[in-house]
């Protein structure tokens, strides 16, 4: 019985980490060409659920079938993280860290509350149909969706590890981010490749948004900013601008959450994962210092 | 609110509550305009100096409904008043040093990032440990000082003289500060920390006084908050509120005193005024002649029907307003450029 539950725990931190792992590699390769922390990253997981949902719900006219409908808004959000980026981060690349980082903080509520006031706060939630857990090895217990959410989340791991070591986008992206204007030199066009790593980045986080909805359906506008703070808490933890750190910084903080919220109080679970973020900061700061691909 | 209606009496609150923003602001100033950290959970120091004026002046549990908090003080009213304020200080500064103590060294997007999200999980226990905070029900019996001897009409003008007057006082205060070589010797830190460590300065103390009086001067703004109101809810202390002072402070005019009181009496202005937009569309519709009625409706027709839409533009516009100044005019209202110049100098 206590093997059982520890084991079910550690499952369940898996799926959250899994999760945080789409969101937070997202995240990271966008620092690692723009060199800031985008506090509207949120929105994109908000957006990408929400566009899920009308999509597959037929707000548009026609109603498409889930799986459609969230590659979908993949593609559609990751289309607005380059507008975002052209409109309001472009003008200002020149400028430092500083300006981008408030100005992504404006973004964001311009996103959230332009979403809000359209849809209203009432909660939403995919049409997928509840699941019963079934049985493996006899020691822990999954619904077919959260081993969905596992596999997509793992094929992503691995379709951004061979983007990043395989393709010449991936090289360019890694070069953009070692040194900006060593990479302008050897001829790579950087405008390009940020507008790239936005598509991806973006991408990637509204990926993680409705996976998140998947797992934790109903939501409101506001679940991309509250999530911010996990999927930040995995990306220091990996390293800012490290996409391998930051899959392992997810799992952590997924297992450190659900543990936290089954062994101590499940009233603190963002506070587990900011726990264990400040004691690195404090202990290890050095670890944690921006970095390379 | 009874003789104090109409015009008077939103001017009298919105100034109020202008005054305690204009509080926060200068907090804020002292830790981003002047030192440079980056704090993005202010709300916090505010939500620990409110809460520390309720609980210090609550009266006993047994005389308020849905009680569930253990702990009160319930000192009595004229004179428990200061010391009220004088806990919501000193708490503020205790939560800054706590808060301090862990990420004040951090570089500036580390420091933004640890100070939202401690500020998240300070709301989470705000929210779960009722026996301090009574939950999400809020302290509802926060005593308004002077209030029945004053009636609700001449305490809600005296109530605004006293705030007027702190944050006068503040001010003041924060001016003489940050003359004095110790504001030279934050804005030293601002602008190079080697430099500043060359000289022999601690820089990492330096930062924690300044995160220290900005965190309690933003409690004291909770206190008075507190006491204003009435009652104290942990739905009010949203980072919404961190990011309203933002915008303030940004608008008004970073590393600038003057401009961080007029940035946050415009901002607050701004909110408030926006839940009159209904009433403004009505009364136009009302006076157009006509054979122009049909085109408002015709305008708003296509926006969404939702209760929740006027409010949620209301932050669109200071979404904008952080996008804005930062790219046309960072040195806002009243700011220095070369102050900010000094700002946005790092690494």
């Amino acid at each position: 019985m206590v093997l059982d539950n520890l084991l079910q725990t550690v499952v369940f931190g898996l799926i959250e980490g899994s999760v945080i792992a789409v969101g937070a590699v997202g995240l990271t390769l966008s620092y690692g060409v723009t060199r800031f922390i985008n506090f509207a990253y949120g929105e994109f997981l908000t957006y990408g659920a929400y566009l899920t949902v009308f999509l597959a719900g037929g707000l548009f006219g026609l109603s498409v079938p889930l799986p459609a409908a969230a590659v979908l808004a993949i593609v559609v959000v990751g289309l607005l993280g380059v507008g975002v980026s052209r409109v309001f981060f472009e003008p200002i690349s020149n400028r430092g860290a500083l300006p981008l980082l408030i100005t992504s903080i404006g973004v964001s509520f311009v996103l959230r509350n332009l979403l809000q006031g359209w849809v209203g706060v009432s909660a939403r939630q995919l049409p997928i149909p509840l699941m019963r857990r079934t049985d493996y090895f006899g020691l822990v217990r999954l619904t077919d969706l959260e081993l969905g959410v596992i596999v997509v989340s793992v094929v992503t791991m691995l379709a951004i590890h061979l983007l990043l070591q395989r393709t010449m986008l991936g090289k360019r992206m890694r070069a953009t981010s070692g040194n900006r204007a060593l990479a302008e030199v050897a001829g790579i066009d950087t405008t390009n490749v940020v507008r790239q790593t936005w598509f991806i980045s973006a991408g990637a986080g509204a990926m993680a948004g409705i996976l998140y909805a998947v797992l934790f359906s109903p939501f409101r506008p506001g679940v991309g900013f509250e999530y911010l703070i996990v999927v930040f808490a995995a990306t220091l933890l990996g390293g800012i601008g490290r996409p391998y750190g930051a899959m392992l910084g997810a799992v952590f903080i997924g297992l450190a959450m659900n543990f936290g919220s089954t062994y101590l109080s499940a009233n603190y679970t963002r506070a587990y994962a900011f726990i264990i973020l400040v004691g690195v900061l404090l202990f290890k700061p050095e670890g944690i210092r921006g970095g390379e691909f | 609110m009874a003789l104090l209606t109409g015009w008077a009496a939103f001017f009298v609150a919105v100034a109020t509550i202008g005054c305690i923003y204009g509080l926060l602001t200068l907090g804020l100033n002292v830790h981003y305009g002047y030192t440079g950290l980056l704090n993005f959970g202010h709300v916090a120091f505010f939500a620990a100096g409110a809460y520390a004026s309720a609980i210090v002046t609550m009266p006993p549990p047994s005389t308020v409904t849905n009680a569930s908090y253990v702990v009160w003080f319930d000192l009595p009213m004229p004179w428990g008043f200061p010391v009220s304020l004088a806990a919501a200080a000193l708490v503020g500064g205790a939560l800054a040093l706590l808060i301090g103590l862990t990420s004040v060294r951090l570089g500036t997007h580390y420091l933004a990032i640890a100070t939202f999200a401690l500020a998240g999980v300070f709301s989470d226990v705000l929210v779960n440990e009722a026996w301090l905070t009574n939950g999400s029900f809020g302290m509802n019996s926060v005593p308004k000082p002077g209030q029945a001897a004053l009636g609700p009409d001449a305490w809600q003008l005296a109530y605004l003289a006293f705030a007027v007057l702190s944050l006068l006082a503040v001010y003041l205060l924060v001016e003489r500060v940050l003359e004095a070589p110790f504001g030279r010797l934050l804005k030293g830190v601002r602008e190079s920390e080697a430099a500043a460590e060359m000289l022999g300065k601690n820089t990492t103390v330096v930062k924690l006084k300044s995160f220290v009086i900005g965190g309690m001067i933003a409690g004291f703004a909770g206190g008075v908050y507190a006491h204003y109101l009435g009652s104290v809810v942990t739905a009010q202390f949203v980072p919404h509120v961190t990011f309203t002072v933002w915008a303030a402070m940004l608008l008004g005019g970073a590393a600038s005193n003057t401009g961080a009181v007029a940035g946050a009496l415009l901002v607050v202005a701004f909110e408030e005024s926006t839940r009159f937009i209904t009433t403004a569309y009505n009364w136009v519709q009302g006076t157009l002649p006509d054979p122009l009625t049909g085109v408002l409706p015709a305008l708003a027709g296509p926006l969404p029907d939702n209760p929740s839409f006027i409010p949620s533009m209301r932050f669109v516009v200071i979404g904008l307003l952080f996008v804005l100044v930062i790219r046309y005019r960072p040195e806002g209202l009243f700011g220095d450029p070369s102050e900010i110049e000094a700002l946005g100098e790092e690494e």
